[in-house]
């Protein structure tokens, strides 16, 4: 599913270079549900961002879904990402004066779809975080497991082949954190590839490989098991 | 995706409503003077009569009796010249006039009162050169009698309008039978009397034969010049007296050498009997020429022009700076949609489409304020109120320059949005 071969990514300020990631390489499988942990400044964020193709990487080779993404344009990565990746972040991210259809609904929108299958779609996804009651809902009537939840229907919107979360619990008390890791869990089981990157070990533990990353570089890999065990139960709303 | 970016359009004017409000004001006054700038020029500079313009021939001559000469052929003529050009063969129509004003009044009216009328006083050809177009009646054919063809203004200020062919009008004592009158008939710029000023005065209020006019002596009401004394106009026909102004019809442009030819042979036949001791030198302009010549487009607005536009470049800068401010607030939402897989094509068409929509609603506001301009434009400078007139060509001219200023505008800070880093605003 992703393949990253002695992948390097270098910040140049004004005297100094910083190498955020340094011949990093990581295979990961379809169906996985990948932890990256590490300290901070470690490289998680640089990582993901490379992942995701937020960022640009300097050496090595990466391939998604076998495809490389060396030499692509703008327009050929945009399309990689609205198709092939689902974002979940920290802060949800969500725009707070659009609805949570409109917020489910804006990568759809990029990918020229038909208001039909945009709109079945949508309620798909928020049915899958049990939110399909609140689609008319700003984001500021909903709590921030659901807000988070929200964000992570907008991820599976597109169905995308794998979610990259960026520490998706760490604004969330522990009652929402462990709601939203539940339903990650479930969709991990349902077939989807996940990379999260989490500071919490006990979340590390829950899945099926934590990659630790240190200086730009894995220091170590732990597989736990080659799919979650993560006890399965319906998502209530919080 | 056309109605989704125009819906993000109009969520985005609805955050910020304060700051569009400041950049669709700032766009709108400099695109609104620059429209009222070009709503002046583009009808100082426009063709009158664009189906006839290039058969229609100014003449000036250069047959001054002495040995001091002008500078130019003289675009006034004396009376023997000008008869001499009506009698050209190889032309399709000629006319010969000048102006004059005189005082007048319904005679059949009980009141006294007279009206002030500016007059033209022509050979009949000056109808069909000049396209003049009747509501009554027709123009007069012969070059004397008792007739008249009258304005529309001048008809509505006498009778209140209608037909009123057939009645009677006394001027300065004599009586004239209204033979024509005229719909409501603007030229702009009023090419046949372009010198002296005049090419933005109103068309005449009446328009008398020449013979009359001259042995009735009425005022010339433009420049004249005379190397002869002259007391009365009766007596200017056999005078250098200077004061007629021709122009000619030719049947097709390329007929203007065969005139020329005519002109410089009657000049030489002059000088060869000793009238002129002058080079030939005859001038022949059609209308655009003309008006060229003429520098009907005054300086002063050309001067006002280069203003304006710069004024719009600054509001271009001030518009840009505030849409910048706001982009720079939006940086998240950009980064965002670039995360779920908008592509930079696409956030800038998004841009621009909103751009776009703030364009047209700033050409509203703009034709508004150049109204405002025009008519504010008109109460300090009264000769420019036959000009001050928006037209279709004005009103879509704003638009497109409404369109394409709020883009300008909008440039800078659509291309920084597509260059922050994406994952810089989201974690």
């Amino acid at each position: 599913m992703l393949v990253m071969n002695n992948i390097s990514r270098i910040y140049c300020g004004e005297s100094i270079q910083t190498h955020a990631l340094r011949d990093f390489s990581l295979t990961v499988e379809q169906g996985e549900f990948v932890a990256v942990t590490g300290p901070s400044g470690s490289g998680k964020s640089t990582f993901l961002n490379v992942a995701g193709l937020l960022d640009t990487f300097d050496q090595g080779s990466y391939e998604l879904d076998g495809v490389g993404v060396d030499g692509m344009n703008d327009n050929q990565i945009s399309r990689l990402r609205n198709e092939k990746i689902g974002f979940i972040f920290q802060n949800y991210n969500l725009i707070p004066d659009y609805s949570i259809f409109d917020n489910v609904d804006m990568p759809l929108r990029y990918r020229g779809l038909s208001a039909k299958e945009r709109k079945q779609r949508v309620e798909n996804a928020l049915e899958k975080v049990g939110l399909a009651a609140r689609m008319d809902y700003l984001p500021s009537q909903l709590s921030g497991g659901q807000q988070q939840r929200v964000a992570i229907a907008r991820a599976l919107a597109g169905e995308p082949k794998i979610l990259l979360a960026d520490e998706p619990t760490g604004n969330l008390d522990s009652l929402m954190a462990r709601q939203v890791m539940e339903l990650l869990h479930k969709l991990n089981q349902e077939g989807t590839t996940i990379i999260m990157v989490t500071h919490d070990p006990d979340q590390a533990r829950e899945v099926s490989r934590n990659v630790q990353i240190i200086d730009g570089q894995i220091t170590d890999s732990k597989i736990y098991a080659p799919v979650a065990e993560m006890p399965t139960q319906e998502v209530a709303n919080v | 995706m056309f109605s989704y970016y125009l819906k993000l359009s109009f969520i985005n004017f609805k955050r910020s409503p304060s700051l569009y409000a400041l950049v669709l004001l700032t766009l709108s006054v400099g695109i609104g003077l620059v429209c009222a700038n070009f709503a002046l020029i583009s009808v100082m500079s426009g063709d009158p009569i664009p189906e006839k313009s290039d058969r229609l021939i100014h003449v000036s001559m250069n047959t001054w009796a002495t040995e001091t000469p002008h500078e130019e052929p003289l675009h006034i003529l004396r009376y023997r010249d000008a008869m001499h050009i009506e009698k050209a063969d190889m032309v399709k129509s000629t006319v010969t006039f000048f102006a004059s004003g005189i005082y007048v009044r319904d005679s059949e009216s009980e009141s006294l009162a007279r009206i002030n009328a500016s007059v033209r006083a022509t050979t009949a050809g000056f109808f069909d050169l000049t396209n003049a177009p009747f509501a009554y009646g027709t123009g007069f054919t012969e070059n004397t009698g008792k007739v008249l063809v009258i304005g529309d203004e001048l008809n509505q200020q006498l009778f209140g309008g209608g037909n009123n062919v057939g009645k009677v009008l006394e001027l300065a004592g004599e009586l004239f039978t209204i033979v024509g009158i005229l719909e409501p008939w603007h030229l702009r710029p009023l090419f046949y009397h372009a010198t002296e000023n005049m090419a933005f005065n109103n068309t005449d209020d009446i328009f008398a034969p020449l013979e009359t006019a001259i042995d009735l002596n009425w005022a010339v009401h433009a420049r004249s010049s005379a190397s002869d004394s002259v007391r009365t106009l009766d007596e200017s026909r056999d005078k250098n007296y200077f004061y007629l102004q021709s122009w000619v019809e030719l049947h097709k442009a390329s007929d203007r050498k065969f005139l020329q030819q005519y002109l410089d042979n009657y000049s030489q036949s002059l000088k060869d009997a000793g009238e002129h001791p002058l080079d030939i030198r005859n001038e022949l302009h059609d209308v655009n020429e003309w008006l060229l010549k003429q520098e009907v487009v005054d300086e002063r607005v050309l001067a006002f022009s280069i203003a304006t536009g710069l004024f719009l470049v600054v509001c271009i800068f001030n518009a840009s700076s505030l849409l910048l401010s706001r982009f720079h607030a939006a940086k998240f939402e950009v980064g965002l949609r670039r995360a779920v897989g908008a592509s930079k094509s696409q956030i800038l068409t998004q841009g621009l489409i909103e751009s776009s929509l703030l364009g047209v609603v700033a050409s509203v506001v703009a034709i508004g304020l150049s109204g405002l301009f025009l008519i504010f434009s008109t109460e300090m400078l009264p000769n420019l109120a036959n000009l001050a007139v928006l037209n279709g060509e004005t009103l879509i001219a704003g638009v497109i320059l409404s369109i394409v200023t709020a883009n300008l505008a909008s440039l800078y800070s659509i291309y920084r949005a597509n260059r922050y880093t994406i994952s810089a605003e989201l974690k």
